[in-house]
């Protein structure tokens, strides 16, 4: 047996690089590669002359979990080498790694990410050891720099550290026991012709101890989905800012136009093909970018990269350099390579500009022999089920089930983007009693390339747009709107239930919320679609009653951080206190804490620099709650908050989430108002008149009436209501009867008793 | 024995870097076989190796933060470009540019402090008033200040708190720094212009807070590398280093229990949440206007282990946090004392753990709660 097993760091050169020089030297019978096993038919598929990158997709679906994930291969993934030289040398291609559905790989989506970081200690002891920053900076300063000889040593002895002392988990132990069922059958196949196996490095001195034992040489199986799940792989375009937009466990090397160079042409030209791209790219924009700067960045680099005893300027020694020469203002996020995970924002414009061109721009391409995926039939199928299969207008009754199919397919399809399908009228709120729909079917030149690519979301429609739609929340990170977007957007194609982590990421959208009026439209909607919503099916859903929750507490925060005593009334925000009673009343299941509400409404109640509406909204709310942190007494709260340029502001609020507290407080408010100055009544006037605008008209009608009977007088309280001239000419009328009297007592005419 | 010249050694309160770490600058010296830029007392190897740390040198890691840092850094120096390390307060920023100095240099005590009222003379020289007056302007009546003292001798010259300082102050680094030569007019002859010689340079510092007090001036900050020094990334590192600097400073004020485990969680959490406006969960929120940097939590976790040893002879609990809290964080500013009142009224009843409830129950401790 002549087994060479190579542990390989994905996406690196350096890497790729031995795998060639390896397969090219050793002309092994069997080549096998980590990768998904359900490719291994379909191997001639990958080996068409597509334009890298791409990535073998692969969707799935049961009734618990949707999972999709990505194997993306560049031109320098040493996968990718390995199947190419093994091709060359005639040798047969084999894929040796469980499926991409397996529960080996739940919790990932892209195939290809570090194992390592998932073992972060010995990876930290090792960058403090060898002092650097994060992984990808030691993975340049032990490897990817150094010179081809000796890789392979330095290779294995890298990962046995790494490997040495932490315990694999389950999901690593399960694939490392089938990966080393391929490479004993294998071995036993090929007798003493060589077999040369490309793993991750993490795996190599797992597999290699379990090559070595004894257990079974035949081919293991690969893996079928069970009964009820569908799954399926294909082959979708790919790209380098995909590539590089794994985050945290789920990344594997960065910066892929930096290492496509470096594969193409070696450190010295890619570091100065880096600096060459900043500059540009900055001058573009309009950035100053002097020759000064530039000698200062390849100086530093220079420097850099003897000081950290690198042959050449290795990446971070780039970067370093053109960060120090380039940046001169205090920064207000550490920079990008010196940290791992996601990228901050608040980015200086140079290190935007940095990480853009060491990602690059480079799109894959498909051969067009290529399989097309399953969406694209799936897509076919649907239409001409639907009879949506030609162009046209369509009228869609959402009370008919038929119709509602064709609905969702609709939209679906608008979700992902497909070119040729519009909605002219239909819902736009969860809360307009819109029941029909008009589209406008055409057919684009654009629609089968976009289908393809959407093919990338998912295998069916439904699948593919509850992916797009877990992007488009992941995306909406803070921004409300378009969260309130995805989510309804979610509703009308019928997509019901998310992946699994969308409660959790809807929940820190949410929290990142800061504006008080957008989080209540987005509270009343969502609760809205959560009680009543039957035609969209999301009553009761569970990822909005996340939504509902985690909303009405961030509005309590936000509400409670909010000053301005003197400012006027705000409807939205207002809005905002109703939606939470509201979710209070009908929606206290989902976690809404009525304990906490009571405390932060008797605070702000009580808080003399929060705005007057808000105080009022807030009163009205803990008297609703029965809170014994305010004021029991509602005379002495309204007598408190009656103040002539504040009390119109204060009763909006208190009207507009308890308007029954009208009933005690009324006759006490008409003293109030009849006692107010005629300039402080025309201040106070327009706050008035938008506070009783939340009684609909029949109570503003019994408000009349029982304010005549306090006068002793008889009389409609319907006519009070209808002014038979506009409220302008009353006023100007009031103010014009203060200066006469006015003027007339300031000649001697009117005695200060004859007034009034 | 006179007041100033030959006080007794071993009572002073902080002796510089160079002194404090001078066996293992010495071994560091003696090991240090890379080539060393013209005028340095160390290689750029051996300065780094100074300040990260070396396991087998026995040389103890003095910076908690990126090495790459640290590495732009001693380059910026070694180029002809001055140093700028900017930073929110309690960053360790003028920690890092003394021991920059005390590796470069051997000498960390060619200091300029900045401030409102500082002037040209406490930077470049003045003279001695009695000698200019009986000899006239010579080198002997000359006083020389630090930057024309590390000119002269090829030192690293320090400057905390540039920003401080008015900005046509500030401005009289640009011909020492871009030509490299001080013009002293009074001198006569060759005297009249220093030179700078091989290993001047300069590290300033400045707050990142007081950029609204004076700015520097475009010129200026072309001959600067900036580095941001921020505060740790990371929450357990700044925990063991809260944990062992409050320790020291508790043992040193006779306090003998430790400092228990589970406030200084709190504690770090809480700070660590304040400053970056965020929770663990997510939520965002305000920042407070105070520092709330690590050096200012060591501060708060000292307070917390005195307050609770020298009242009730135990540990800090969390009630005694809270107290501290309101001396330390929001000081007099009312607004931060109210956003602290509303962190810890709706942020600590979501987490789990005795050591919140009790910050929670503790919230009345907080004056006029």
């Amino acid at each position: 047996m002549s087994l060479t097993v190579i542990g390989v760091r994905h996406h690196s050169p350096a890497c790729a690089r031995l795998v060639a020089s390896t397969i090219a030297a050793v002309r092994p019978a069997w080549v096998l590669v980590e990768g998904p096993a359900e490719m291994n038919g379909r191997i001639g598929e990958l080996l068409l002359e597509h334009e890298l990158p791409v990535a073998v997709f692969t969707g799935y679906a049961d009734e618990q979990r949707r999972h999709a994930s990505w194997a993306p291969f560049c031109d320098y993934s040493p996968e990718w080498v390995a199947l190419r030289a093994g091709r060359e040398v005639g040798a047969e291609l084999r894929f040796i790694d469980l499926p991409a559905w397996h529960e080996a790989f739940a919790e990932r989506s892209n195939r290809y990410a570090d194992a390592e970081l998932r073992y972060a200690e010995v990876v930290e002891r090792l960058c403090a050891a060898f002092g650097v920053d994060n992984t990808d900076a030691l993975w340049d300063h032990v490897i990817e720099l150094e010179p081809a000889e000796g890789a392979a040593e330095r290779l294995a002895a890298y990962f046995d550290l790494i490997r040495g002392s932490s315990a694999a988990g389950a999901s690593d132990t399960a694939r490392e026991a089938y990966m080393a069922g391929w490479i004993r059958a294998a071995c036993a196949a090929a007798g003493d012709r060589p077999v040369v196996a490309v793993v991750g490095g993490f795996h190599r001195p797992a597999l290699l101890r379990a090559v070595s034992g004894d257990g079974p040489a035949e081919w293991p199986q690969v893996p079928q989905p069970p009964a009820g799940a569908t799954a399926g792989s294909y082959l979708v375009p790919y790209s380098f800012r995909r590539l590089d937009a794994f985050a945290g466990y789920q990344s594997g090397m960065p910066s892929p136009d930096y290492y496509q160079r470096l594969w193409e042409a070696g450190p010295v030209e890619a570091g100065r093909h880096l600096i060459t791209a900043v500059a540009g790219r900055l001058r573009r924009r309009g950035q100053p970018v002097s020759t000064a700067d530039l000698i200062a960045a390849r100086a530093g680099a220079e420097a850099l990269a003897r000081l950290r005893g690198h042959h050449h300027p290795a990446r971070v020694d780039v970067l370093d350099g053109l960060a120090a020469a380039l940046v001169n203002e205090a920064l207000d996020v550490p920079l990008p390579w010196s940290v791992r995970g996601e990228i901050a924002t608040g980015q200086h414009p140079a290190v935007v500009e940095m990480t853009a061109a060491l990602s690059g721009e480079r799109v894959g391409r498909l051969h067009p022999d290529t399989p097309l995926p399953r969406l694209v039939h799936a897509v076919t199928a649907d239409l001409e089920r639907l009879g949506l299969d030609r162009p046209g207008e369509f009228t869609v009754d959402l009370l008919k089930p038929e119709d509602q199919a064709r609905s969702r397919v609709l939209h679906r399809l608008r979700v992902l983007a497909i070119p040729g399908f519009e909605r002219s009228i239909g819902p736009a709120t969860g809360l307009d009693p819109v029941l029909a729909e008009e589209w406008t079917v055409r057919d684009h030149e654009h629609r089968l390339v976009a289908l393809i690519e959407a093919g990338g979301y998912g295998a069916t429609l439904e699948s593919a747009a509850a992916a797009r739609l877990t992007q488009r929340i992941e995306e909406a990170a803070g921004d409300l709107g378009r969260l309130a977007g995805a989510l309804f957007d979610a509703a009308l194609g019928g997509v019901t239930e998310l992946v699994a982590d969308v409660p959790a990421r809807l929940e820190r959208g949410v929290a990142a919320g800061t504006d008080l009026g957008e989080l209540g439209r987005v509270l009343a909607v969502t609760l809205a679609l959560w009680r009543h919503d039957r035609l969209l099916a999301t009553a009761g859903s569970a990822t909005l009653g996340t939504v509902v929750a985690a909303a009405a507490r961030r509005i309590l925060w936000l509400a409670e951080g909010w000053h301005g005593a003197g400012a006027p009334a705000d409807p939205p925000r207002i809005r905002a206190v109703v939606a939470v009673r509201d979710a209070l009343l009908h929606a206290a299941e989902v976690g809404v804490d009525r304990a906490a509400t009571a405390a932060v409404a008797g605070r702000v109640a009580a808080d003399r620099a929060a705005p007057p509406d808000l105080r009022g909204a807030f009163y009205g709310l803990a008297r609703m709650l029965a809170a014994s942190t305010v004021e029991a007494d509602p005379a002495a709260a309204v007598r408190g908050a009656f103040a002539a340029g504040t009390a119109g502001d204060w009763l909006s609020g208190l009207f507009a989430v308890a308007r029954e507290s009208i009933g005690d407080t009324l006759d006490l408010i008409d003293d109030l108002v009849g006692g107010l100055g005629a300039d402080d009544f025309l201040v106070a006037l327009p706050a008035l008149r938008q506070a009783f605008e939340f009684f609909p008209p029949r109570e503003r009608e019994s408000i009349g009436e029982r304010l005549l009977a306090r006068r002793g007088l008889t009389g409609s309280g319907r006519d009070l209501l209808r002014a038979s001239v506009a409220p302008q000419i009353v006023a100007a009328g009031l103010a014009l009867d203060e200066r006469v009297e006015d003027r007339l007592a300031r000649a001697g005419l009117l005695a200060a008793g004859d007034l009034g | 024995m006179s007041l100033l010249s030959d006080p007794p050694a071993e009572r002073v309160q902080r002796p510089p870097a160079e002194v404090r770490h001078a066996d293992e600058l010495a071994r560091l010296r003696a090991a240090d076989d890379a080539p060393r830029p013209p005028g340095w007392a160390l290689s750029l190897r051996a300065a780094r190796a100074f300040i990260v740390g070396d396991a087998e040198l026995g040389i103890v890691r003095k910076f908690v933060g990126d090495p790459s840092l640290i590495d732009r850094a001693l380059v910026s120096l070694a180029t002809n470009r001055g140093l700028l390390l900017v930073g929110e307060p309690g960053t360790a920023k003028s920690l890092l540019s003394e021991l920059l100095a005390a590796a470069v240099s051997g000498d960390s005590t060619l200091t300029i402090q900045g401030g409102a009222a500082t002037t040209e003379d406490q930077i470049k020289y003045s003279w001695n008033y009695a000698l200019l007056v009986a000899e006239g302007p010579s080198e002997r009546s000359l006083v020389p200040a630090p930057l024309l003292r590390g000119m002269a001798q090829g030192r690293t010259v320090r400057f905390e708190e540039i920003t401080r300082c008015p900005l046509e102050v500030q401005d009289c680094l640009l011909s020492p720094l871009s030509d490299r030569v001080m013009a002293v007019p009074e001198l006569p002859g060759d005297a009249g212009m220093v030179f700078a010689r091989d290993g001047f340079n300069i590290i300033a510092t400045a707050n990142t807070r007081d950029r609204g007090v004076n700015d520097m001036s475009s010129a200026l900050k072309r001959r600067f590398n900036f580095e941001t020094v921020f505060p740790i990334a990371d929450f357990d590192t700044e925990l063991a280093l809260v944990e062992a600097e409050a320790g020291a400073l508790l043992r040193r004020s006779g306090v003998t229990a430790p400092p228990r485990r589970d406030v200084l969680e709190v504690l770090v959490t809480t700070f660590r949440e304040l400053r970056s406006g965020r929770t663990a969960r997510g939520d965002e929120m305000e920042r407070l206007s105070a520092v709330m940097s690590t050096a200012e939590a060591v501060s708060v976790a000292h307070a917390v282990g005195m307050r609770g040893w020298f009242l009730r002879g135990t540990s800090g609990s969390a009630a005694d946090l809270v107290s501290c809290l309101a001396g330390t964080a929001a000081k007099d500013s009312p607004e931060d004392l109210a956003k602290l009142r509303r962190y810890l009224e709706q942020q600590t009843s979501w987490r789990t753990g005795e050591q919140w409830r009790e910050l929670r129950d503790a919230r009345r401790e907080l004056p006029g709660g």
